[in-house]
């Protein structure tokens, strides 16, 4: 196990190394950025069982605070960060109190209405730049506003950010706080019974994936230089991490990684074959997917390949 | 206050939407009791069941627990004052190992991964599972379940716990191993609440027995007394089973061949 | 007078709303299942109006006759094919399947028309009457009626017939209804069916006076939700209601602060009912 776990490390370490092609170098920086979103999305989604299909509102949130600081006041962009984190952790309150004492839909209903809502607010406000959106530093000032041109430092910076993610999701998998949203999961009702805090549980996972998300948003955000209302608070945003934590797992460390790997070479590949009418090609596939996967098998690639595993340990001792 | 008593209902009433599930029932339950209660299906058993245990909220009435009022607390301040419970349709974490199951439980009062594990596998122990620690909650079968919810119950480390029917559906054998486990619970100062179906089961364990019927408890006493009493026969025997019927099924029963 | 127009212009498309959103209320009062992809049952019901006018010359009747029957089958295969198994499994499939599903319609009706907006080319229903002093479009009127009176047919089909309370006894208590003899499996796909078909026709008669995009359906599920957790889930009397006072809401709120917040206000009004009344006007939690 621990050798796994080396293993992937200096795979990632070293996997810049692999490729000169600047495409190629974005397309991995992308990947390790979708991992920590869809890892993020996991928190709630895959360990507790919740289901928020508006992850784009935290996403938004934080990649537009570093840019309105830099517009507005000339500031360094990274000082967005925690006010980003601080309003997101703030929506997610707003939303999780009333309805994580209710069935699981109003959850699911009142994210992407509030995602909507805010995307709506923000493409009317002339002070956060409407449908034009923001920009960033054209070149960097000094060094803090980690403005590079190619994308392999962004790479890093995801990567420490997709440990950091991990690291806290190992953590909570062996903390109390695991274990009781692994119950809530499994029974709310009787997790209720045995003491486990349904309600607050709940929200301490949203409160975590929201702040996740609301980092790699504004680190998006100073990688890109750019921000608009449709690129980061669309649906788009919220279905991705979603389909990438389900598709790899939900629920397991690695998923959401396996999953990001696995969809965003195919959707940039579909990108560019057929060029504007990509996205909504990327969302028919997105959607088929989703389909085959709760029809058939929810626990995603993991879960298949660990029925794969058992089959093949059974006959292996049948022979 | 009188603290001499662990549990009271007074005067407990539940409706749901008109339909009148329990009326009017008053229990007190002393430190160390063995308490059952029994009637036939549908009589209001379960329903009075989550009433005490938080999971429903009375219309009318009041529950009281170790001296503190808890009749709108929720089902986790319930587990932290010390009322435990198991289901009539076992509600374990099917995906989760049976250790794992108990550890959920053992959480409550240890805060620590390793002090609750500690506590998860003395519980394993004293409820025979301990062999099966690592494999998943469901491949378990019914008794199995059984038991595991009771362990994991008793892990949050109860003063009163509520068996809702957890001698149901077992073997002979089994219900003996039950009853043991059920005892030796007893002997560690645990009160014990026990609904039951199975009149056998009841008249050995508890000390003494309530009756429902069609929402009120009609009869209570030492189970020799309710076994030979002529009303709780005759709610056995059936005169008339309450049944939830709304306007759409009323109107359908005309219809129907 | 213009606050009165702003008034009878909300009810009329909060009739149509209402229309819709008791088929979503039926569903989940039912089998506890929300479906994602009713807003875009809804836009399939527009553009099998659109296709129907261009391709078969169709007058009013006839598409929306058509909407209905497509949608119900749909809605009836939907059930079978995929919401039956999912229902039993975890909750995040159960969201996930509708929500994969809505994508899935949303994105390919948007393969074939893209983003352009297209209308109902020159129906029989154009034009506005002069009522009592204010103007209304005569196919919003006509919508408006039809979607009301449908939506009190919906309600006295549940209630007054034996089918009706057939589902509904489904719906209430699945064991007793076994054991009288009723089918839940059949009656569930009866209610897909007939929430299906209500959306569908929901959709034609917007068709008649809105213009049609394929995304449509996102916004519509929202407004469907709002008005049936302000009605209280499974009653659709409460959808009815609900429906009408949204509308209302809508139709102030485009009027008095701007086109754009008609939807902003509505999700801002979700998030405070959730917090301040959420089991809705005339529903239990």
């Amino acid at each position: 196990m621990r050798r796994g776990w080396l293993a992937l490390g200096v795979v990632l370490l070293a996997a810049p190394l692999a490729f000169q092609d600047p495409f190629y170098e974005r397309t991995i920086a992308l990947v390790l950025l979708w991992a920590v979103l869809a890892s993020a999305w996991n928190i709630v989604g895959g360990y507790a069982g919740q289901v928020a299909i508006g992850h784009a509102v935290f996403f938004g949130v934080g990649a537009y605070l570093p840019l309105l600081v830099y517009t507005h006041w000339q500031g360094v962009p990274l000082l967005g960060i925690p006010v980003g984190i601080a309003i997101s952790v703030g929506i997610a309150v707003l939303i999780g109190v009333p309805t994580f004492r209710l069935h699981g839909h109003y959850l699911s209903m009142a994210t992407i209405a509030v995602a909507e809502l805010i995307r709506l607010l923000v493409t009317n406000w002339e002070f956060v730049g409407a449908a034009r959106g923001l920009g960033g530093p054209a070149s960097g000032r000094t060094i803090w506003d980690l403005s590079y041109r190619s994308s392999i430092p962004y790479y890093y910076i995801f990567l420490a950010l997709f440990a950091l993610v991990l690291g806290f999701t190992s953590w909570m998998e062996q903390s109390r706080m695991g274990y009781y949203l692994r119950a809530i999961k499994a029974g709310q009702r009787a997790a209720r019974s045995l003491g486990v805090s349904a309600p607050r549980y709940k929200l301490y996972a949203m409160i975590a994936s929201a702040a996740f998300t609301s980092l790699a948003g504004s680190l998006y955000a100073v990688m890109l230089g750019f921000v608009d209302p449709d690129s980061v608070f669309g649906i788009m945003v919220s279905v991705q991490m979603v389909i990438m934590a389900a598709l790899g797992g939900a629920g397991t460390l690695i998923g959401p990684l396996v999953g990001a790997a696995l969809l965003i070479p195919l959707q940039t590949f579909a990108n560019s074959l057929f060029g504007g009418q990509g996205n909504g090609l990327t969302f028919i596939l997105y959607g088929g997917i989703i389909i085959l996967l709760s029809r058939f098998e929810p626990g995603g690639i993991l879960e298949i390949w660990n029925h794969y595993l058992a089959r093949k340990a059974r006959k292996g001792r049948t022979e | 206050m009188n603290s001499t008593i662990l549990l009271k209902a007074h005067k407990v009433s539940k409706a749901f939407q008109g339909f009148l599930a329990v009326a009017g029932a008053d229990l007190e339950i002393s430190p160390g009791e063995i308490v059952g209660i029994i009637g036939p299906n549908g009589a209001g058993k379960s329903t009075f069941f989550n009433c005490l245990s938080g999971e429903l909220v009375p219309t009318r009435g009041s529950v009281i627990f170790q001296d503190m009022d808890v009749t709108r607390a929720t089902p986790e301040e319930h587990a932290r004052l010390g009322m435990g419970r198991t289901y009539q349709v076992p509600a374990t974490f099917e995906d989760m190992t049976i250790l794992d199951n108990v550890m959920v439980g053992a959480f409550l009062r240890h805060a620590h991964q390793a002090n609750a594990r500690e506590e998860a596998m003395r519980v394993l122990e004293f409820t025979g599972l301990v062999a099966q620690a690592d494999h998943r909650a469901k491949s378990l079968g019914t008794p199995g379940r059984k038991r595991l919810e009771i362990a994991r119950a008793l892990a949050t480390g109860p003063r009163l716990l509520l068996l809702d029917e957890a001698l149901s559906g077992l073997t002979p054998l089994e219900i003996q191993q039950a009853i043991a486990l059920v005892r030796e619970i007893h002997r560690t100062g645990v009160t014990l609440v026990i609904v039951e179906h199975i009149m056998e089961v009841v008249l050995t364990l508890a000390q003494r027995v309530i009756v429902f019927n069609h929402g009120e408890i009609i009869a209570t006493g030492r189970p020799e007394e309710i076994a030979n009493d002529p009303k709780v026969i005759g709610a056995y025997l059936g005169t008339g089973r309450r049944s939830r019927r709304s306007a759409a099924m009323s109107s359908l029963d005309g219809h129907s061949a | 007078m213009i606050a009165l127009q702003v008034v009878v212009g909300g009810l009329l498309l909060g009739a149509v709303y209402a229309l819709f959103s008791s088929g979503l209320t039926l569903i989940w009062g039912m089998m506890n299942v929300v479906n994602f992809a009713h807003g875009d049952f809804v836009m399939l019901g527009m553009y099998i109006a659109y296709l129907a006018v261009v391709a078969l010359h169709a007058g009013p009747l006839v598409f929306t006759l058509l909407a209905a029957l497509t949608l119900s089958i749909l809605g009836a295969v939907v059930y079978y094919l995929l919401i039956r198994q999912v229902m039993r499994g975890p909750m995040l499939a159960q969201i996930l399947s509708t929500f994969g599903l809505a994508l899935l319609i949303r994105y390919t009706v948007f393969w074939f028309f893209s983003a352009t907006f297209v209308t109902l080319p020159g129906s029989a229903l154009g034009g506005s009457i002069k009522l009592g002093g204010i103007l209304i479009g005569i196919p919003q009127l006509v919508a408006g009626i039809l979607a009301m009176g449908l939506t009190i047919g919906m309600h006295l089909l549940l209630t007054r017939t034996t089918l009706g309370s057939q589902i509904l006894a489904v719906s209430e208590d699945r064991q007793a209804a076994m054991l009288m003899g009723i089918r839940p499996d059949r009656m569930q796909a009866l209610a897909w069916g007939l929430a299906s078909a209500s959306a569908g026709v929901a959709g034609a008669l917007i068709a008649t006076f809105y213009y049609l995009t394929p995304t449509v359906g996102e916004s519509l599920v929202l407004i469907a939700f709002v008005v049936v957790c302000f009605g209280g889930f499974g009653s659709v009397p409460g959808a009815m209601l609900a429906g009408l006072i949204i509308g209302l809401i809508q139709a102030a709120s485009a009027y008095y602060i701007g086109p754009v917040y008609k939807d902003v206000v509505v999700f801002a009004l979700f998030v405070a009912i959730l917090w301040v009344r959420p089991q809705g006007l005339l529903g239990t939690v």
